[in-house]
C-alpha cells in the first residue's frame, strides 16, 4: 500500500453547551484518493452529492499546492463519452455566469478500480438554485433578472461562443449561486457527459427534444439560448410550469401550442420580459434570439414580441393510431414512435391524399407519392425499402426534425456519441449499422432542402463511414466509425486493461504498462480497437500497416504490426519500453519462422531477447526487417530445394533401375573378360618372344 | 486391299531378316578363317595341326556362343593361346617338323598347360559379371547413402519444408 488509507467521514450527532446540534467527525477506512496530474487529490470518501450530476458523482478535491482552495471533482462515468474538446476549451476560463474548470484529465479511480475521466471545478460559493424540477425556485422579478441572471449568463455563453463550444446543459437544477450573497448566478458543469444528455425535454429545443437523450448532438448557440429562455421563466415564475407532466406530452404541447405559450400560456408578465421570452423560445431556430439580440434588449431596445409561425393547420385530421393530427410535424412525430403502424398508412396512399386535400400541399404530396412508387417498385428487400420509403417521408412532412429511423432519433453530430454509449455497454449495434450502410444520413441531408457548407462536411463523412464499415479487415468496421465519430474518445480495447489514451503518443506507453498485467500469453498487442484507433487518428498514414495487419499470412500480419509499433516509439518515444517490447517478443515467432534457414533463424532467436530488455521495439523491426537478407534466404531456399529434388531423383533412379544394371553389369563383366584374356596373350607372347631373344 | 499381316508374322519376318543381315556376315568371316587355314596347310602343316588340336577349347568356345559379340571366344581364346604359344615357339624356331608337333600333343604338360589355360578363361569369363555386378552394386549403394546423407544435412539446414517442391 503506497498510501495511507483515506478515511470517510461520518456525521455523528451531539450537543455542544447550548444543546445546540454540532456535527463530529467520526473516522472511518475505506479506499485511497485518486490524484490528477499529481496535484489534485480527489478524496473518495468525501462525496458531494449537492454537486453531482445525473452523469458523474462529485467529491471534495485538494490541491496540493493551494490546499485552501475551495475544489470539487466530478467523476465521468465510464460508458458516457465525456465532451474532451470542451474541457480542452474552457480550462482555466474564468467568466462570471460560469462555474470554473480547473483542471481535467484521466484518473485511477480505486472505488472503480480503473482509470475515470475526471474534472475538478472551483466550488461555487452559494448551493443549487433548484434541486430538483419539481421543487419550487425563489423568484427573481424583472428589475432583478437582469443584473443577477442575464447579464452574466449572456456574458458566459459568448465566452463559450468564442471558443465554439456551446453549454448545451442549461437548465435551472445547473444553476449556481455564484455568491454568497446569490446575487449572481452561474452555470454548472457541461462537459462531463455528452451534449444535452442530461436536459430534459422540457429545456430542449422541439427538434433537441425529438432525439434519443444520447444522439443530441453538440447543438450550437441558438440551442443554449432556448434552454436559457426556459430556464428565464421558471425563474420569473418562481415554479415549474409543466411540472408533472411527461416529456412525450411536453413535446407534443410544445408542438401544438409552441414553446412559448406552452410554458407561459395566460401569465400576465411584464412586456419587456414577454418580448425576452419569446425571443428566446421562439421554435424557429432562425428567428430565435442570439447573442446580439440578448445585448440590444439588455442596453434597453425594445420592440415587438416574436410572434410565432405556425404550421398550417390542415383541414381535417390525419387519423392515426387513434388520434387525428392536424400538421406534418405532429403526425410525423407520432409515426416516428410507431414506425411499423407507420408504414401502412403511407404505401396505401392515405397520406398522400391527405397532404394534397386536407393540407393542400401539392407539391409534397407529389414528392411523397414518387418516394411510394420507388419504394414499391424497388429490387431491393421489401422491408428496407419501406424502411427507408418511411424515413424519407418523415423527412418531407418535418424538414427540421432529426434523424429518425426506426426509433432512433438522432442529429447527424449526437451519432458519434450514441455509438459509443451503445458500443461502451456492449449493446446492440445493428440498428447504427443498418443506418450507416443504408445511407440514412445521405437522405436527411439531402431532403432538407437548404444548403448548408457544415451539412456538406458530415455528409462526405459519413460517406467515408459508410466504406470503413464496408470493410471488414483490421482497422475498419464498426471499431473505425466510432473512432472517426468521436475524436476525444479513449481507445476502447480491453488489451489497455485500465489505461486511458486519448491520443495516439499515449498508447505505446499504456500498452508497456499493460503488457505486465496481461493473462494471454499468446495474445498480440493489437486487436481491433487499437487498430481503428490509429487508423482514425493517423489517417492514411498507416493505410499500408492496416492493409497488412489484415493479411491471411501470419508473417505479413506480424510484420505489419511490428512495423507500426516501430513507427510509432521511433516517432512519439518513449525510448525505452520493456514491457512492450517483450509483448512484442510473442509476435515474432511468425516472422522468425518465415525464415527458412534454421541457422538464421537461431541467430535472430538469440539477438532479441537483448533488444528486448533494451526495450527498443525499432531495432526489433530492424533486424527483423532487412530486404536483402530475406531475398538472399529465399534464393538460397530454392536452390537447397533444387538440390534436394536433384537427389530424391537420383536415388530413385538408382533403385528402381537394377534390372538394368544387372545386365550392364553382366556385359561389362563379359567385356573385361575378354580384355583379360587378350592381355594375358599378349602378355604372354610378349614375355616368351623377349626371353627367346634374350 | 492388301491382306493385313499379323503382329506375329512381322516379328518373324523381322527377325529372319536380321539373321540374314547377320548371317551374311559371319558368312564371310569363316570364308576368310578357313581360306587363311587352308593356305597354310601346305606351308605349315605342323603349326596348323598344333594350333588346331591345342586350341579345341577356343573353337568350342567360338561355336557355343551366342550373340553377336564374341567375349567367350576373346577371352578363353586370350587363355588359351597364352597357353599353346610358348609351344608354337619353340616349333617355330626348333624342331618345325609334324613329328615333333606331334610329340608336343602327346606331351600331357603340354596338353595340361594349353587346356588348363582355356579352364582359367572359362573361370575368368564366368567370374568376372559377378564381380563386375557386386562391385557396381556396392557403388550404387554408397552414392544413395551420400545423397540420403546430403538430403538429411538439407533438412537440418533448412527444415521438412525443403523436401516439398517449390
Amino acid at each position: 500500500m503506497s498510501e495511507i488509507d483515506e478515511a470517510e467521514v461520518e456525521i455523528d450527532p451531539a450537543e455542544d453547551g447550548d444543546g445546540d446540534d454540532v456535527k463530529v467527525e467520526v473516522v472511518k477506512q475505506t479506499g485511497p484518493p485518486g490524484v490528477l496530474r499529481d496535484r489534485y487529490t480527489i478524496r473518495s470518501n468525501q462525496p458531494l452529492p449537492e454537486l453531482s450530476t445525473p452523469s458523474a458523482d462529485a467529491f471534495v478535491a485538494e490541491d496540493k499546492r493551494d490546499p485552501s482552495r475551495a475544489l470539487f471533482g466530478l467523476i465521468c462515468k465510464p460508458e458516457l463519452p465525456p465532451r474532451v474538446n470542451a474541457m480542452r476549451a474552457l480550462k482555466g476560463v474564468s467568466t462570471p455566469g460560469l462555474m470554473q474548470l480547473v483542471e481535467w484529465g484521466p484518473m485511477n479511480w480505486p472505488p472503480a478500480g480503473r482509470q475515470c475521466m475526471t474534472v475538478v471545478y472551483e466550488r461555487p460559493a452559494g448551493n443549487r438554485v433548484m434541486t430538483s424540477a419539481r421543487s419550487d425556485v425563489p423568484r427573481i422579478d424583472e428589475y432583478q433578472i437582469t443584473k443577477r441572471v442575464i447579464e452574466p449568463l449572456t456574458a458566459a455563453l459568448k465566452e463559450m461562443d468564442s471558443r465554439g463550444v456551446p453549454h448545451r446543459s442549461i437548465r435551472p437544477t445547473n444553476l449556481f449561486y455564484a455568491d454568497s450573497n446569490g446575487e449572481r448566478l452561474a452555470f454548472g458543469d457541461c462537459v462531463s457527459a455528452p451534449p444535452a444528455f442530461d436536459q430534459p425535454v422540457l429545456f430542449e429545443t422541439v427538434e433537441s427534444g425529438m432525439c434519443t437523450p444520447i444522439a443530441r448532438g453538440s447543438g450550437n448557440h441558438t440551442e443554449d439560448f432556448y434552454s436559457l429562455g426556459v430556464t428565464v421563466a421558471f425563474l420569473i415564475l418562481g415554479r415549474n410550469p409543466v411540472a408533472g407532466l411527461s416529456d412525450d406530452v411536453i413535446l407534443g404541447m410544445k408542438i401544438q401550442q409552441g414553446s412559448y405559450n406552452m410554458l407561459i400560456g395566460d401569465e400576465r408578465l411584464p412586456l419587456p420580459i414577454i418580448e425576452l421570452l419569446r425571443g428566446l423560445l421562439c421554435d424557429d431556430g432562425e428567428q430565435r434570439w442570439d447573442a446580439e439580440d440578448l445585448d440590444l434588449w439588455l442596453s434597453g431596445r425594445r420592440m415587438s414580441p416574436l410572434q410565432p409561425r405556425g404550421e398550417k393547420r390542415a383541414a381535417r385530421g390525419f387519423p392515426f393510431m387513434g388520434k387525428e393530427y392536424f400538421n406534418g410535424r405532429e403526425l410525423s412525430q407520432a409515426m416516428s414512435k410507431n414506425w411499423d403502424q407507420a408504414i401502412p398508412p403511407v404505401v396505401e396512399g392515405k397520406l398522400e391524399l391527405w397532404l394534397r386535400r386536407a393540407v393542400e400541399d401539392k407539391d409534397k404530396a407529389n414528392v411523397v407519392a414518387e418516394v411510394v412508387r420507388m419504394a414499391l417498385n424497388s429490387t431491393t428487400d421489401k422491408k428496407s425499402s419501406t424502411d427507408l420509403m418511411l424515413c424519407k417521408v418523415l423527412i418531407l412532412l418535418d424538414q427540421a426534425a432529426p434523424i429518425r429511423y426506426k426509433g432512433f432519433n438522432a442529429m447527424p453530430d449526437g451519432f458519434g456519441s450514441a455509438l459509443a454509449a451503445v458500443m461502451a455497454s456492449r449493446g446492440d449495434t445493428r440498428l447504427l449499422t443498418e443506418i450507416i450502410l443504408r445511407e440514412v444520413p445521405r437522405l436527411w441531408f439531402e431532403m432538407r432542402g437548404e444548403y448548408q457548407p457544415d451539412n456538406s462536411l458530415m455528409e462526405s463523412n459519413f460517406k467515408e463511414l459508410r466504406s470503413y464499415l464496408s470493410q471488414t479487415g483490421m482497422g475498419y468496421g464498426l471499431e473505425r466509425c466510432l473512432y472517426e465519430l468521436n475524436d476525444a474518445l479513449p481507445c476502447q480495447s480491453s488489451l489497455l486493461g485500465e489505461e486511458y489514451v486519448v491520443e495516439v503518443k499515449e498508447l505505446l506507453p499504456a500498452l508497456n504498462v499493460a503488457a505486465s498485467k496481461r493473462t494471454d500469453g499468446k495474445q498480440i498487442p493489437v486487436d481491433r480497437h487499437i487498430a481503428a484507433f490509429l487508423g482514425a487518428r493517423m489517417r492514411s498514414d498507416i493505410d499500408r500497416n492496416l492493409t497488412a495487419l489484415s493479411d491471411p499470412n501470419q508473417s505479413v500480419a506480424m510484420m505489419g504490426a511490428l512495423n507500426l509499433f516501430a513507427v510509432l516509439q521511433y516517432r512519439l518515444g518513449p525510448e525505452s519500453l520493456p514491457g512492450l517490447a517483450a509483448w512484442v517478443g510473442v509476435m515474432i515467432s511468425p516472422i522468425v519462422q518465415g525464415f527458412h534457414g534454421r541457422e538464421k533463424r537461431r541467430e535472430l532467436e538469440k539477438e532479441v531477447p537483448r533488444l528486448v530488455r533494451k526495450g527498443s521495439v525499432v531495432e526489433i523491426y530492424n533486424l527483423l526487417e532487412n530486404a536483402e537478407e530475406r531475398v538472399r534466404d529465399e534464393q538460397e531456399f530454392a536452390f537447397a530445394q533444387a538440390q534436394y529434388a536433384a537427389a530424391e531423383e537420383e536415388i530413385k533412379h538408382i533403385i528402381t533401375e537394377t534390372e538394368e544394371r544387372a545386365t550392364e553389369a553382366d556385359k561389362i563383366g563379359r567385356q573385361t573378360a575378354a580384355v583379360t584374356g587378350i592381355i594375358v596373350a599378349m602378355i604372354t607372347a610378349s614375355i616368351v618372344v623377349i626371353s627367346a631373344v634374350f | 486391299m492388301a491382306k493385313k499381316i499379323s503382329a506375329v508374322d512381322r516379328a518373324r519376318a523381322t527377325a529372319a531378316a536380321k539373321k540374314a543381315g547377320s548371317g551374311g556376315a559371319v558368312g564371310i568371316n569363316k570364308g576368310v578363317v578357313l581360306m587363311v587355314l587352308a593356305a597354310l596347310v601346305p606351308f605349315s602343316l605342323p603349326t596348323v595341326v598344333l594350333v588346331g588340336f591345342g586350341m579345341l577349347p577356343t573353337l568350342a568356345s567360338w561355336a557355343s556362343e551366342k550373340g553377336p559379340n564374341k567375349y567367350a571366344f576373346l577371352c578363353v581364346g586370350g587363355l588359351n593361346f597364352a597357353g599353346v604359344f610358348p609351344y608354337l615357339f619353340s616349333l617355330w624356331f626348333g624342331v618345325h617338323t609334324l613329328d615333333e608337333a606331334f610329340r608336343m600333343l602327346t606331351d600331357p604338360i603340354m596338353l595340361m598347360t594349353a587346356y588348363g589355360c582355356s579352364a582359367i578363361g572359362w573361370g575368368i569369363y564366368a567370374g568376372m559379371p559377378p564381380m563386375v555386378a557386386s562391385y557396381l552394386a556396392a557403388s550404387s549403394q554408397r552414392r544413395v547413402n551420400n545423397l540420403k546423407a546430403a538430403q538429411k544435412k538439407l533438412i537440418e539446414d533448412w527444415g521438412d519444408e525443403v523436401s516439398k517442391k517449390g
